[in-house]
């Protein structure tokens, strides 16, 4: 009957193989660590910058200034026109007195003193609350598309909406994800050249046992899986150390923004499964290395 | 149990380590393998331990035409053939016990049975003492016994060894001499590749002479063994064996019992534990 190696050997052989090189075995799970350390901020920053864009997507406000002599009807039926885009969640019309009242209010009461009220800017407005899902640059890009459609009615003055601001976030967050994904694929790249190479360091020094092995009858699975294990191990060292520099990391940043109360978040900022991934992700790297190691110079 | 018929091995480099042998050694025999240097007796041995292909002909083991065994079933027929090497080939990192337990591990066994298995093998062998010892502190004639011992814990049709006297003194070539017939005597088909004529005098056995790749001579054994071997059991030899009480203990498992068919040994007289088997 065909039986596989037994776990506890398996393990026996594979912490023999860590402690015959720890000085290697722990820069390959440092240089593990620093990767999906890395990986997690890069994460973290996405996954954040990604979740205040999409709050500030649900506070959108858009003021589309009307002409003075506009009609009541043309005025009515614009506003029906900008209620049917999707996204649109109130429309709220001012009157030209209405507009002014509430530019007064924005202004400081020393600078009203001697005013003339008349010189007070006002102009019928239309005030667009918009939920709209900005997931990309595209996003934005509809929305001022769809302000330039509204700009060419002929009763719309202006259309006022920050797009430009946004269309910078979402370009910073964009250049940010593309060094993150760079780094993380190099850094990832290194640690497993870093596995790739203790392994094979490993097999070497062990030829004559792999070939005592192989003359005693051990498959080929046999005689690889300590150096397989070996290198998932590596994996989940360097994935335990990063989910322990990312926990401080994130202890950091909590009390950081609850301190300058600079923004109002109520969500956690490490992305839901993102420990798991980690968690996961460390022992899979160290086992394609090693697997990679294994499958080139360990022939059985 | 092993038969070669016209078995042909060249390397790349154009050099003919074997050609045409044609041979047969059977079931529970015990056989010498000699020849000068590069005769092609290792060559022989790797053939059968499928560690190289032949480049012509066919060797079959136990009916079974290792010719065309797929690579993945070849772990499966090195279980059935034990090996012992003249430099050991022991495990430094490892210790004796599991050395010989490796052999066991590969099988998927449960660490009691391995336990209990390579406990009462090293028992026999009277390595018990030494089994948490490395080889690098054992003598030559223990590290071979440990070599033996892997080569036998999981009870192999056929024991092969290479020069395995080659790295002792003659008082530890003879001891072990005398645990390979006794593993033989238990049934195990037992071929020992050796350029040592001392040796092959001393025990008269079936001797099949390499020269140059060919099989140059098949001498049959001439009864001198019998005598050689009785007097190394006489008292004062304090050899291993597995004659001893507790490796008797160990014979069903050591040696699978021999059919009464044309290639037992001869029955009569009845076997001494000392005694090497062979075919008639």
């Amino acid at each position: 009957m065909k039986r596989g190696p037994r776990i506890g050997y398996v393990m026996r052989q594979s912490l023999q193989l860590v402690r015959s090189s720890p000085w290697l075995t722990a820069v390959s799970a440092l240089t593990i660590a620093l990767a999906l350390t890395l990986v997690g901020l890069f994460a973290m920053v996405l996954f954040n910058a990604s979740r205040l864009l999409h709050d500030l997507g649900q506070s959108l406000t858009l003021s589309v200034y009307v002409q003075e002599a506009t009609p009541a009807d043309q005025l009515a039926n614009l506003e029906r026109q900008v209620r049917a885009r999707e996204g649109v969640k109130a429309v709220r019309t001012l009157t030209r007195e209405q507009d002014r009242t509430r530019n007064r209010a924005l202004l400081d009461k020393d600078l009203l003193e001697g005013l003339d009220e008349a010189a007070l800017p006002g102009q019928p407005v239309l005030e667009v609350e918009i939920d709209a899902d900005l997931a990309s640059r595209g996003d934005v890009d509809e929305l001022v598309a769809w302000t330039k459609t509204l700009r060419s009615v002929q009763a719309v003055e202006d259309v006022e909406f920050g797009a430009e601001k946004l269309r910078l976030v979402f370009a910073v967050v964009e250049i940010a994800r593309t060094i993150g994904v760079v780094l993380s694929v190099v850094l990832l790249a290194s640690a497993m050249f870093f596995v790739f190479s203790t392994i094979r360091l490993g097999v070497f020094s062990r030829r004559d046992e792999i070939e005592i092995l192989s003359l005693v009858g051990a498959t080929p699975g046999f005689v690889r899986l300590p150096f397989l294990v070996e290198g998932a191990l590596q994996g989940l060292c360097g994935a335990l150390v990063a989910m322990a520099l990312l926990g401080l990391l994130h202890l950091e940043l909590r009390g950081l923004v609850r301190d300058v109360h600079l923004l109002n978040v109520s969500w956690s900022l490490v992305p839901p499964g993102m420990l798991a991934w980690l968690l996961l992700g460390g022992p899979s790297v160290g086992l394609v290395a090693s697997a990679m190691s294994v499958g080139r110079y360990l022939k059985v | 149990m092993i038969q070669l018929y016209h078995v042909h091995k060249r390397y790349p480099n154009g050099c003919d380590a074997l050609t045409d042998v044609t041979l047969r050694v059977r079931e529970g025999e015990f056989v010498f393998l000699t020849g000068p240097s590069g005769a092609g007796k290792s060559t022989l041995l790797r053939l059968l331990l499928v560690m190289e292909r032949a480049t012509d002909g066919q060797i079959l083991i136990g009916g079974r035409n290792i010719h065309v065994l797929r690579d993945a079933s070849v772990p499966y027929l090195r279980r059935n053939i034990g090996v012992v090497f003249q430099d050991f080939r022991l495990i430094p990192r490892r210790t004796v016990f599991d050395n010989v337990a490796i052999a066991l591990e590969i099988m998927g066994l449960k660490r009691k049975e391995i336990e209990r298995r390579v406990g009462q093998l090293l028992e026999g062998l009277r390595l018990i003492h030494r089994a948490g010892a490395y080889p690098g502190d054992l003598s030559g004639g223990e590290q071979q016994r440990v070599a033996i011992a892997r080569a036998l814990v999981n009870e192999p049709a056929i024991l092969l060894a290479d020069e395995p006297t080659g790295n002792l003194d003659p008082d530890l070539g003879h001891d072990i001499m005398n645990l390979l017939l006794d593993v033989n005597r238990r049934g195990t088909t037992v071929v020992v590749a050796t350029h040592d004529h001392t040796l092959i005098e001393r025990y008269g056995l079936r001797t099949l002479v390499l020269s140059r790749g060919a099989l140059t001579e098949d001498r049959p054994r001439t009864g001198r063994a019998l005598l050689n071997h009785n007097e190394r059991a006489a008292p004062g030899n304090t050899a291993p064996t597995l004659g001893n009480p507790l490796a008797a203990s160990l014979a069903p498992a050591v040696a699978p019992a021999r059919t009464p068919d044309e290639e037992a040994p001869d029955p009569s007289p009845a076997p001494s534990a000392t005694e090497p088997a062979e075919a008639p």
